[in-house]
């Protein structure tokens, strides 16, 4: 009976993919939702590839996910994937529907997933990756996730015994999940920037994992990414099997190595971020047994997807659009911090309302006083302009992070903020927005063209 | 005047520690005391602590905080008693009950300072706005978390829209003398300006004011506003 209902669901989920795109939508979910609610065990029949990577963590794992199958494509192979669509359980479970032939066989031998790690408990009972790479834990959406802990808790308990980790080796919560597993660590050497006292407003582990005792930081980068040990118990940060060195901003190439290699890399982008999801990748990729010398080839057909950072130059004005996902403290800590750290003047528009939260309810601002505001004090930032639903909210978190009240400006809307935003020649103007306002970013980019088109 | 803030490396999540911060730009002159889970409380061995405040902490974080604060069960409460004022947020709270309920039947021993207990749902997070009345101040929160509280209690807040301390009452929070414990989360004083400024007085700050005070009132009264919608969705 199993059987005969998983072949009646997944056919039904099959004829609903033309009916949704006949009818303007992009059927990345909802064949999914179809055929579990016809199956609820539909993933356990489904044909699923050989090989499987699953790519999860709080942070960059869209960005991972997307360029290792960039570099998949690049080596001439194809995959199955779910980048189109959602990283929950019916996101992976349509991407298995489309990559299924009408007996439920797989048609593909390699799958990549992003997946979120929330959804670990509905996935990972029957989707059984070959390697998990695991970007990073940090603090993310205060009401669905809580907190890191308790996300690396539920990764240990439903992470395969079969599965072999990638594993941060500069992030130690993320380093603990499901101890048992065979793992690899990748990370970056200590860089002149370090440093060994937190910034940041978060840090997520400040005492030692086995005895509480207070953790002394080797180097830190930001937030709890860096080396740290216990004077206590003498536990450490383990040893990187892959490792970026020799990071080079002007020739925008950092090399990576292992102890049976190394390659030098051209940037695919110059955070520090996208850097270390340069190094997972080649640590995914050499474990699979790829050499570093193709590896450096592949990676240059890898690309940061455009809706996350655009830089735009009209009329000499430089526009960026970052994505700063919405209650998301740490992302968008991250999106400030490389944002001040680029040359010259700026002026800002803040714009990442969670626009679907207002629709129901209010967006909970707690992750605000988590956020690091105060990178955005800087004497090089001439213009803030808040915007949106929690326009009032961002004004006063920025006075409270040391910003003048003269600097700040107070539209509601956001179209009014494009607007209104000071705008010369020579100047950046950085929009960040979260995931929400996609849409109304794409007006946002257009306003901005158009003016400084005019100056 | 001196802040003990008690725990900082673990009872740090959602912004709570911004609330000391406030005070502390609200009043100038305050000494912040931070205590490790490795050393001695300073209201233990000293009188002159004007606030002791404790924020939210993650599940096992509860445990070591439990180990840690445990030997000074008693002279919390004389000092409870005797009218100290403590400002207890989030699952921090939970502690000062009898002992917290785990999804697996087993139960974690607090301090059992009020006969009150948690029932922790790991995999049912409640997510809530809050507003509620602490005398004929109006306040207005955030609830996030994996547990609710029962048992016998004097509230803090009486709930306006939202839950109490559990989805049965409206007494929200735990009130003795000036112990103050909420389950509101965050930036409870700086979304809370009036409030802010009765703790201030309570610590012995005259006439209080608070920082940023006409953008903190814009903010508040917006959010009062916005919050008391009545078809503004209060749970999710």
């Amino acid at each position: 009976m199993g059987k005969v209902r998983f072949l009646f669901a997944l056919w039904a989920a099959k004829m609903s993919i033309p009916v949704m795109r006949l009818t303007g939508h992009n059927a990345t979910n909802y064949p999914g939702q179809i055929a579990i609610n016809i199956c609820p065990d539909f993933l356990k029949y489904i044909g699923k590839p050989e090989r499987i990577i699953s790519v999860t963590g709080t942070n960059g794992k869209t960005t991972v996910n997307n360029m290792i199958v960039d570099i998949f494509e690049a080596s001439g192979k194809k995959v199955l994937d779910n980048r189109a669509g959602s990283n929950t359980r019916t996101g992976l479970t349509t991407a298995l529907i489309k990559g299924a032939k009408l007996s439920g066989k797989a048609k593909f031998d390699t799958a990549v997933f992003e997946t979120d790690e929330r959804s670990s408990l509905r996935i990972f009972p029957w989707v059984k990756p070959e390697f998990i790479l695991v970007t990073n834990l940090f603090r993310d959406s205060i009401m669905r996730n809580g907190h890191p802990e308790f996300i690396g808790g539920l990764l240990t308990e439903y992470i395969p015994k079969e599965s072999k980790l990638i594993l941060n080796g500069d992030d130690l919560i993320s380093c603990g999940i499901a101890p048992d597993n065979k793992r690899v660590y990748f990370g970056i050497d200590k860089l002149d920037t370090d440093v060994t006292e937190c910034i940041n407003l978060i840090n997520d582990i400040r005492i030692c994992p086995k005895c509480a005792g207070k953790l002394k930081y080797d180097y830190l980068r930001y937030h709890h990414i860096g080396r740290a040990h216990c004077e206590d118990c003498g536990f450490s940060s383990p040893e990187y099997d892959y490792h970026g060195f020799d990071i080079d901003k002007e020739k925008q190439t950092v090399t990576i190595a292992d102890k049976n290699g190394s390659g030098v890399y051209d940037f695919v982008n110059d955070s520090i971020f996208n850097i270390y999801n340069m190094v997972s990748i080649v640590a995914l990729f050499r474990e699979m047994g790829y050499s570093h010398e193709d590896l450096v080839k592949y990676m240059r057909h890898a690309k940061v997807v455009e809706s996350r950072y655009k830089l735009v130059e009209e009329n000499g004005v430089k526009i960026i659009t970052q994505l700063a996902k919405e209650k998301n403290a740490l992302a968008i800590s991250r999106a400030f911090d490389y944002v001040r750290e680029l040359p010259g003047e700026k002026t800002i528009l803040l714009m990442m309302n969670c626009l679907y939260d207002e629709q129901h309810w209010s967006e909970n601002t707690c992750w605000m006083y988590d956020c690091d505001f105060e990178f955005l004090n800087d004497e090089n930032v001439k213009e803030i302009v808040v915007s949106g639903p929690r326009a009032r909210d961002y004004r006063l978190r920025l006075l409270f992070a040391g910003v003048d009240d003269s600097k700040i400006r107070v539209c509601m809307d956001e179209l009014e903020g494009a607007r209104e935003i000071d705008m010369h020649k020579g100047d950046t103007v950085c929009v960040f927005h979260g995931v929400d306002s996609f849409d109304i970013t794409q007006d946002v980019r257009k306003i901005l063209v158009e003016r400084a088109g005019k100056l | 005047m001196k802040v003990e803030v008690l725990y900082p490396e673990v009872c740090n999540l959602y912004g709570d520690l911004m609330n000391i911060e406030y005070l502390k730009r609200s009043a100038g002159d305050i000494e912040i005391i931070d205590t490790s889970l490795k050393s001695v409380p300073y209201f233990a061995e000293h009188d002159d602590v004007s606030l002791i405040y404790m924020g939210t902490m993650t599940e096992r974080s509860q445990e070591l905080v439990l180990k840690a604060l445990s030997p000074y069960k008693e002279r919390i409460e004389s000092l409870i008693d005797a009218g100290q004022l403590f400002l207890i947020t989030g699952n921090a709270l939970e502690l000062f009950g009898e002992y917290i309920e785990c999804e697996d039947g087993t139960k974690i021993e607090c301090m059992g300072i009020f006969k009150t207990h948690a029932v922790r749902k790991m995999l049912e997070r409640y997510n809530s706005l809050y507003v509620g009345k602490f005398k004929d101040i109006d306040i207005v929160g955030f609830k996030s978390q994996f547990t609710h509280s029962y048992g016998e209690f004097d509230g803090l807040f009486e709930t306006v829209r939202g839950d109490g301390l559990n989805p049965g009452t409206k007494s929200e929070g735990i009130l003795k003398k000036n112990f103050f414990g909420t389950y509101i989360i965050g930036p409870l004083l700086i979304l809370n300006p009036p409030f802010t400024k009765f703790i201030l007085e309570l610590m012995g700050v005259k006439g209080a004011t608070v920082a940023y005070e006409e953008a903190a009132m814009d903010v508040y009264t917006h959010r009062l506003e916005e919050f008391m919608q009545p078809t503004r969705g209060l749970t999710y």
